[in-house]
Order: C-alpha cells, then structure tokens, then sequence
C-alpha cells in the first residue's frame, strides 16, 4: 500500500515566546519488511534559526529546532509518501510465559529492538499490581504468550471507551484504567503495563491511520489524529508483533510507523523547553491518503 | 624493624594509649596484631603526650575555628529543608605507611583503567554483553543507563577523569573496595579543607613527620583539564545543581580552588552544538565541564524531561563533540551494586588480571544459581537493591542483614527475591577496621572507612596521596555516614624520606599567565548587583531607624510631628516603626544572605562569615531589644557590622567585573534611597527638625557644619545631599560613579557609541551639574528616583537576558 501522509501541527502560545528549543519525532523510518519512506519534509512557521536531525537510540528520526526571535504561534507540517507491506499474521508459534523467560535469557544483546529494554517500568508507565492482575486474566486464559496478548488487546478493547477528552497527554496509565476510558496513547499504555506486569516485554509504537477506510469497512478509531499502539515481543520464533487496542487488531496495511519507544516519552511527537510566562493550545491535523 | 622502630615507645609507655581497648577481631589502624604502634603513630602519640590534655583541646579547637572561620560546612537532610551543618573534624588523622599506600594505589589505578573500559564497551560495542560476561537486564533496567549517551564517544576520548573509592580494611587486615564513586563524586574539596584545619592544629608535628601534600594532586588535575579545554578552544567550568545541593560548599570551593567557572544550568546555553556560558561580556564557549550535577539532570530535552536544572541541547553538545564532560554522562551505571559481582569476572576478561584489591563478595539474584545461593545463605547475608547506587552501610533503609529482619518480612523478602530475583543482590557483610578518636580526653576505638580519589592526568591515573577518613559515631559499622553523625578524619600517608613542598602557586620557571577578564556569568552579576542593592538599602533602613529611635528617647512621645512623619516615609517602604527591629529590616537583611549564597565562590570567606555574622546578630536583637534607646544602639551596632561587610567586600574583591557590578548595585540603591528621602524630609509638608534629621540620616551632619557657615536649611542640606560632587553620599556622586562603571563595563562604549544605560547616566548626571538646589522639590526628586530605577532595567536589559 502506498499512502500520502500529511501531518500539522500547530501551537498557539498564551504570550509570545521568547524562544525555544524542540525535539520533534514525525516523520516515519523505514523499517525492513514493515515499511519503506519514499520521501518525507518536515516545514515549519516561523522558520527555526537552525535545524539538525539524528537518529535517536531506538533508531527514530529526530529533528531539533531552536528558535531565538519572539513568536506566538509554530507550525509544523510533515509530508510524507510511505509504502507498507501487506504483511499476514503470523502463525502462533510463541512460547508459553514459562518459557518466555529462557526465551529471553538467550539474547545477550541491548540493541534498540532488544526485548530487555521493555520489561521494566519506563518514564511513563509504571508497574501496577492491579494492571498485572489484569492481565493476568489474559495469560490463564490462554495456552501461549502470542494468545495472551491477543487476549489483552481484545479485552481492553471490550473494557473501555474510546473517548478524546476524558484524558489528556500528561494522564498516566494507572489514572486512565480507573476511568475505563482514554485515547490511544492511554489503551497503548495500560496494555504495556499489564504485558510488563506478567513478565512480556512490551513497547509503544507511535504513528498514523488511514484515514478513509477501503470500501465497505468502518472507519477506524483516532484516524483523524496521530496515533498509538502496542508491540509485544512474544518468543525467539516470533520475535515483536504489534497489536492496536484502540480498534481490537493487529497492526496491518492500514498502521503506518513513525517510531517506536518504551512509552510515549520516549517518541512524543514534540518535546520542548520553551522561555515564556504563559501556557499554549495545540491543535493537529491528519490526513493518510492511499494513493496507488 | 618494626619492633626496633617502636621498641623506644611501647604503648604502655603512652599515656594516652594505657586505656585504648581494641576489639578482639578487628584489626586497628594505630596498633598491628602484635600489639605494635604501626609506624608514624608512636611519633603521634609522644607529641600528643607532650602537649598535654589542655594543650591538645585547645589545638583541636583551633582546627575547629578555622573550619567555622572559613565556613566549611555540609547540607544535612533531616526534614523537608536542608540545614548548613559545621563540618564534623575528627581530629586526630589517620596514619598510613607509604608501602601500605603503593599497594592501595596500584589497585585503584587498575580499578580505574577497569572501571573507563567496562563503560567504554557499555555505550560502545557491547561486546561484554555479547561474550556472556555481562547480563543484558543488568544495564537495560539500569535507571542509570543513558540511552540518549549510547553510541556517543566522548570528545577527550576517555569516559572517566575522576573516581573516588570508597575502601575498608577487613579481618584479615588487607583493603577492600566497599564501592566506587563514579557519577559526581564529592569530598575532595572536604579533604583539602581536612587537611588544612589539622594542620592549623598540629603544625609542629606535620611538618616533622613527612607528610605527602595533596597539592600536586590538584594541580596536576587543573592542568589537565586546562589543557582538554584548550585543545577544544574554550573555557573549563563547574557544573553545579546550586545551593541546596548537599555539597554545594565544596563546588564553590574547588571552583575558587582552582580558578575555574561555577556554573549552573541557566548559566548555559547551547547554540550551534557548542555549549556557550552566558556572561556580561556575551557568549563565551565552555569546553570542559567537571559535572557535580547527577546525569539524568543535565538535558531536560533529552533525558529527564522534568528537570529544571539543567540546559537544553547539552546532549546534541555531546554529540557534536563540542563538550567534555568529567566524568562522562552514563558513568552512574559503575555505581551500581550488583556490578561488584561481576568485577573479578571482568578484570580477567579485559585485563588478563586479577583484581590487585578484592571487593566485597556480591551475588546477584537475577541469576539461578546466584539466587539460590542468596536463598540458601539468607541470615549470613546482606540484602539489598541491586540498582541501588548507595554504598551498602549508608543505605539503612534499603539493606539489611538476613537474619536481622523479623521472621514475617523475612518470608515475604525470599517470595520477592524468589519472584523477582533481579532487583535483589545479596553482599558479604562488611567488617571495617577501628582507628583512635579523641572523646573527651580518651582515645577511643572507631569503625572506619577510607575515601581515595583518582584523576587522569595528562599521563594516566594519579591516586590522591591521602583523603578523608569517614569515622563511625559509635562501634556500629553502619553508622558511618556523616548524615547520620559520623565525623571526617584527614589521612597522612607517611614518607620515609622528606617530601616535595607544593602549592597551586606558579613554580619557580613557570611562566605567570593572567586569565582574562569577562568571563563573569551574567546570573552571578544579577546577584552581585542585588547583593549591592540589598545592603545598601538595609544601610539606609537602619540609618532612618537610627535616627527615629534617638528621638524617640529624646523626646519620650511618638505623636510629635517629626515622628509622625518618618512613620510614613517607613510605611511606604515596608517598615513598622513601632517594632524595635521591624520585620522589613530581616527580611531585607535576608534577601541580601540568599543574593549572597548564590555566589559563595565569588567573594571571600571572611565577606560571607560577615554577612552571616550581620544576620545572626539581627535575629538576636529581634527577639529582645525595646524601641528608643536600646533600638537606638542595636541598630549602632547593625550599622558597624554592615560597614565591616562592605569594608571587606569593597577593599579586597579584586576589581574585575564581578565587583563592578556590587558596585552598581551599591551606588544604584543609595542614589534612589537619597533622592527619596530628600524629597520627604524638605517637602512643603516637612516639619519643624526635618533638615536636621535628613543630615543625619544622609550621614553629612559634620560636612554641613563644614561647609556653610549657616545653620542647616532646605537649600544647603540640598545642595550638600543632592548636589554636591564631593560628598560620598550625595546623588550626584553615585552618578558620577555609576558613569565611570558603565562606560568600563564590556559594551558601555561600542565603537564611541555609549550603551543605553551608559547614556541615561550620562544625562542623570550632566542634569544635576547644572541643576539649582531651588529646584530639587520632592516631586523633582521622586522622578529622579525613578529615573535611577529605571538606569537599574537597562542594565539588567543588557547584561542578565
């Protein structure tokens, strides 16, 4: 599938900003057997005095921005053309959660999509005995960890309410499974941590949606924004697959990646320190086209 | 020749040593397994026995008064605040034989070499992990493993510049190394000081004992990293978290030391990859930073997203190349417990050897058999975190002997370990040794652990020929820490033959070099200025308050007009008149203090004991003192401490442009308290004795006298407090003074073209030579007040954004 992606981003500051610097991590990478980035430009409003880019530890595309002039509003707009591979879920051939563990004891490696970096808590997601026995319903259910998972994806799904509003960026996981009810970045969040809580490694994979879906088919969940979802590394054999809570699937033709990370802090799409006395107002605009 | 060297003295002959018991089992830094004084302490203990008990208490408290003199302390955290505590001198030293020595710093600078190459391969090739001698979950779950660092070589090409280790000596009478300090290790500062208090005390017998001096250690450092900063073409800083860091003392200190920037977060800034130092002079590259401030901290972009101390962009600094940080960020990993098990591992791995000094026994519980051994061995065993970062007897809370838990947390302790392994280390418990310390007039036996620091050189690691001894406050081992009462004792490495004499003063041959001016950050000038700003008005505070109270005891009724009119004028800068030592004043005398502590490295002790002496003498007064007579002398009193202060800021801070900007303050601040209080005192509402009180207040009663033959009126009192140029305290003077700072100042005159606040002077000034005393009215004189006020935006417009 080939698409078009158009990203903006636009913020408008209380008072002028009196300059800044930003990380910001939109644009896709090109990930072998996943996806391949044709082209991507990021632009922004005003235009930052300078610009550099690299590739973070888990092998995301960064770009800095430093801003030194007063402004009160920033825009920024990706455009990116993307192919992904129409990839077929794998058969089950993952391991129980016993042996998970030997499973992991064999990689002696701390490469960036080495299952170790997932298992413990990371900046925003904690381990939560209540999220664990959470998913620990998932595990005695089912006869293998790739079962599991597909279990807790299911059952988040059915559990709570998809409802923008309800939470915001700063909502930690523990606070959106009081709710019940969340975005994408929350159902991606609880469901690490309760995969973490039963010894699963699990990661966060941010990114877009198609946004019209193909003919006959409903339109998905949070494709009007950026969004998030769930890999988890289910055994040697079948290494990371990637699971979407927000629309109970897995993560196919229509996902398309910008990044991954242990949880949104690692991969939010801007971070930034800012000098200024007052707060700001982001809004975002997405549109994935396919084109053929 | 042991025995030959103590057989003149022994112990028994000692009076001091007669009741010093020693511990069955635990060997004694003073006296070997034989019963022997070991070498050097018999020379010790004879001169101890020579000076006599009265003699040798009033040396250690002259070691002490030095200590409180030069305001030596540490932050203990004992409740929601940090409080300044005296640094606690053990003050007999520790005495170590040069061989003992050699073999300690053989196996630190093999340590050392281990430490840099088992960080090197962590954010590097990972082949550790890959050859199976390092567990992957061991740093994946480290919290001190910096991802952001990962693939990063650093830009002097070493990760570590400077460790300190912590050792014990244990039953069998050899060291140990109890743990590495690796992240931002503090104390070498505390050991200078160690040193220099001991030996204020015992001069005498220092000087015949050959003592290795600590001097070349530090010089050989300084130049060190003054040579990395030059080949990176900038300038060498401290990095600092501020004052309330627990040991914020200690930067300030090795900052003045060693002649380099102490810097904070917000002193920095990163423009173009290249971490540049805000001063008054602009942007100035900063190549070399000596980091005291945690890793995590240092990149609120890129690391911890909530930190408020640090500097965005340093990580793409770090990146670039552009930086050295010492030591490397990332290097907190060393500090990890559960590495020490595998240390012997890795030392015959990466250097074919084993450890020259052996650590303390370690098992980590995220492996099988390491856990089960845990298990098995519980009650003999020391149980604690493994990513714990805190040596094992400073950390009560988090480490404790198996068999000491009650019998129901010991269950639930072996189901989490046996759960979660990972998290768990269990260590061999630590045996310290005991060392003498003098409690009233006994010497007694104390636990001790040995503090060493290590600094790469321009050729390898150097070992510090000394330290610090961390005494224990009873025959617990685990009350060894400071925070929890422990006392510091200096180490003497004793020589066989004279040693060197050395200092941080230029060597004879040794070309002079002056570093330049303009390097003063633009936060320390804020400071500075606020500092100036703030005494000058606590001055003028206390000179209005003078004058109030005498006529208060003069006149014995408050309700007289000329009382009733000063009232005002203090209401309208905050202060009741009615309180012998108005809150306004404290609080004003306080604000002067924090602007102080801000800058600890930027003026000498003595200024600071002198402030601190100012606000402390308030206090007291605050609490007892009556209006009228008795305010009218402690505000006397008041007066004379803060002229002491100004007197030992102003006559001995050299004239760079830190003091250029206490200067500004000083003048900026008495120019607008003098403007106002003129105007007030000679209005039209003015009552009978205003003039009078107004010379009094602007300190120029005997001028007047001087130099008009007339009785005081409102136009010579405003001629001699506004308008004339050779009075100090006149209006026109701080003006002039303000004039001459601002054209000096980096930027006050660009091309011929004055600064903005370089002008505004010039024509504050220039209107007031030409200006009559008739027409300074009150309103006049509130706008020329305001105009100063606004001389203080444009300077901080120039030199502080």
């Amino acid at each position: 599938m080939l698409y078009d992606v158009r990203l903006e981003l636009h913020y408008d500051y209380d008072a002028p900003v009196q300059g800044g610097r930003h990380l910001v991590r939109v644009t896709p990478a090109s990930i072998s057997g996943i996806q391949r980035v044709i082209a991507a430009s990021l632009r922004y409003d005003p235009k930052p005095l300078a610009e550099t880019q690299f590739v973070d530890f888990f092998g995301n595309h960064v770009t800095a921005i430093v801003f030194r002039d007063a402004h009160d509003a920033l825009d920024i707009r990706l455009s990116a053309r993307v192919f992904v591979e129409d990839i077929h879920p794998p058969a089950d051939l993952s391991p129980t959660l016993d042996r998970l563990e030997q499973d992991m004891g064999r990689i002696w490696s701390l490469a960036p999509d080495s299952p170790h970096h997932f298992l413990a808590p990371s900046p925003r997601v904690d381990i939560d005995p209540v999220m664990t026995e959470y998913a620990r319903q998932s595990v005695v259910r089912t006869m293998s960890v790739q079962a599991a998972v597909t279990d807790f994806c299911m059952t988040i799904n059915r559990d709570f309410v998809y409802e923008s509003g309800a939470t915001d960026v700063a909502t930690t996981p523990a606070e959106a499974f009081a709710l019940r009810k969340g975005v994408c970045q929350d159902f991606a969040h609880v469901m690490i941590a309760g995969l973490r809580g039963v010894g699963i490694p699990a990661g966060y994979v941010s990114g877009f949606l198609r946004t019209n879906p193909p003919q006959g088919k409903p339109r998905l969940e949070g494709a009007d924004a950026m969004h998030a979802w769930v890999r988890a590394w289910c055994g040697l054999d079948v290494g990371w697959i990637e699971f979407d809570p927000t629309n109970a699937m897995l993560a196919g033709p229509d996902h398309i990646t910008i990044g991954h990370g242990r949880d949104y802090a690692d991969i939010s799409p801007i971070v930034g320190v800012l000098k200024t006395s007052g707060s700001h107002e982001a809004k975002q605009a997405v549109d994935v086209v396919r084109v053929e | 020749m042991r025995n030959q060297e103590t057989s003149a003295q022994a112990p028994g002959d000692l009076k001091l040593i007669e009741d010093y018991a020693l511990l069955p089992g635990v060997p004694d830094e003073m006296i070997d397994a034989d019963g022997n004084l070991r070498p050097g302490w018999a020379a010790l203990m004879t001169a101890f026995d020579t000076l006599g008990p009265e003699e040798l208490a009033a040396r250690f408290e002259r070691a002490d008064q030095y200590l409180r003199d030069a305001g030596v302390f540490y932050r203990k955290y004992d409740g929601a605040e940090g409080k300044e505590r005296a640094w606690p001198l053990a003050h007999i030293p520790l005495l170590l034989d040069e061989s003992e020595w050699l073999t300690i710093t053989e196996g630190l600078k093999q340590r050392a070499e281990l430490l840099e190459r088992i960080l090197a391969d962590i954010y590097g090739a990972n082949e550790l992990v890959a050859r199976g001698l390092l567990p992957p979950d061991l740093i994946a779950r480290n919290p001190e493993f910096m991802r952001p660092l990962v693939g990063i070589k650093p830009a002097s090409g070493h990760y570590l510049h400077f460790c300190a280790f912590e050792l014990g000596r244990g039953p069998d009478g050899a060291w140990w190394v109890l743990g590495d300090r690796t992240q931002t290790p503090s104390g070498a500062g505390f050991a200078l000081e160690n040193r220099v208090a001991t030996t204020r005390a015992l001069s005498d017998i220092y000087a015949g004992m050959n003592i290795h001096r600590l001097a070349g250690f530090f010089r050989d450092f300084r130049d060190a990293l003054l040579a990395q900063g030059k080949r990176l073409e900038g300038r060498v800083g401290i990095l600092t978290p501020g004052q309330h860091n627990e040991t914020y003392f200690e930067h300030a200190y090795i900052a003045r030391y060693l002649g380099f920037m102490l810097l904070e977060g917000e002193d920095l800034v990163v423009e173009n990859g290249q971490v540049m130092v805000r001063t008054v002079a602009g942007l100035k590259p900063i190549t070399v930073l000596w980091r005291r401030m945690d890793a995590s901290f240092i990149d609120p972009l890129e690391l911890r997203y909530d930190s408020r101390i640090g500097t965005p962009g340093m990580v793409e600094a770090l990146r670039n190349g552009s930086i050295s940080m010492i030591n490397a960020v990332g290097s907190g990993i060393l500090e990890t417990r559960a590495l020490s098990a595998f240390m012997p591992r890795l030392a015959s791995a990466i250097l074919g050897q084993d450890l020259l000094l052996p650590e303390i026994a370690t098992w980590w519980c995220g492996q099988d058999a390491e856990r089960q051994h845990v298990l098995d061995n519980f009650d003999a065993m020391m149980i604690g975190p493994a990513f714990s970062t805190s040596l094992p007897f400073d950390d009560l809370r988090g480490t404790a002997l198996g068999a000491g838990i009650p019998e129901h947390q010991k269950r639930t302790l072996k189901e989490r370990l046996a759960a979660s392994g990972a998290h768990y280390v269990g260590q061999e418990p630590v045996q310290l040794s005991t060392a003498p310390v003098y409690v009233e007039g006994k010497l007694v036996p104390r636990p001790i652990t040995l503090r060493v620091y290590a600094a790469r050189g321009e050729h390898g690691w150097t070992i510090m020929p000394g330290g610090f001894a961390r005494v224990g406050s009873s025959l617990d081992t685990t009350a060894i820490a400071m925070q929890r009462g422990g006392q510091a004792a200096d180490v003497w490495v004793i020589s066989s033959s004279p040693v060197e004499q050395i200092s941080l003063l230029p060597r004879e041959g040794e070309k002079l070099m002056r570093n330049p001016a303009g390097s003063l950050p633009s936060r320390a000038a804020d400071n500075l200025i606020w500092l100036g700003r703030y005494a000058e008005r606590c001055e003028a505070m206390v000179r209005i308050l003078r004058a109030y109270n005498a006529r208060l005891a003069e006149l014995s009724n408050p309700d007289i007009p000329l009382l009733k009119h000063t009232r005002a004028y203090l209401e309208a800068i905050d202060i009741d008149a009615a309180e012998a030592l108005p809150r306004g004043l404290l609080q004003a005398i306080d604000s002067a203090v924090l602007s102080a502590g801000q800058i600890r490295d930027r003026f000498s002790p003595d200024g600071w004991l002198a402030l601190n002496d100012l606000q402390k003498t308030a206090q007291r007064f605050g609490t007892r003192v009556q209006p009228g007579d008795d305010a009218t002398r402690a505000m006397t009193v008041l007066l004379r401490k803060l002229a002491g202060f100004s007197g030992l800021v102003h006559e001995n801070m050299y004239r760079f442009a830190g003091w250029r900007f206490l200067e500004l303050g000083r003048r900026l601040e008495r120019g607008i308290q003098i403007a106002r209080v003129s105007g007030w005192f000679t209005g039209k509402n003015a009552p009978d004795g205003a003039v009078e009180m107004l010379l009094e207040i602007g300190d120029s009663v005997m001028s007047h006298r001087r130099r008009y033959s007339v009785s005081a009126g409102t136009q010579s009192t405003l001629d001699l407090l506004v308008l004339d140029p050779l009075n100090p305290r006149s209006v026109i003077f701080q003006l002039a003074e303000l004039r001459v700072q601002l054209e000096t100042l980096p930027g006050g005159i660009d091309d011929g073209q004055l600064s903005p606040a370089a002008k505004l002077a010039l024509q504050l000034h220039t209107d007031l030579v030409i200006a009559e005393p008739s027409s300074m009215s009150q309103d006049a004189l509130e706008k020329l007040a305001g105009n100063i006020g606004m001389l203080s935006n444009l300077i901080a417009t120039a030199y502080f954004t």
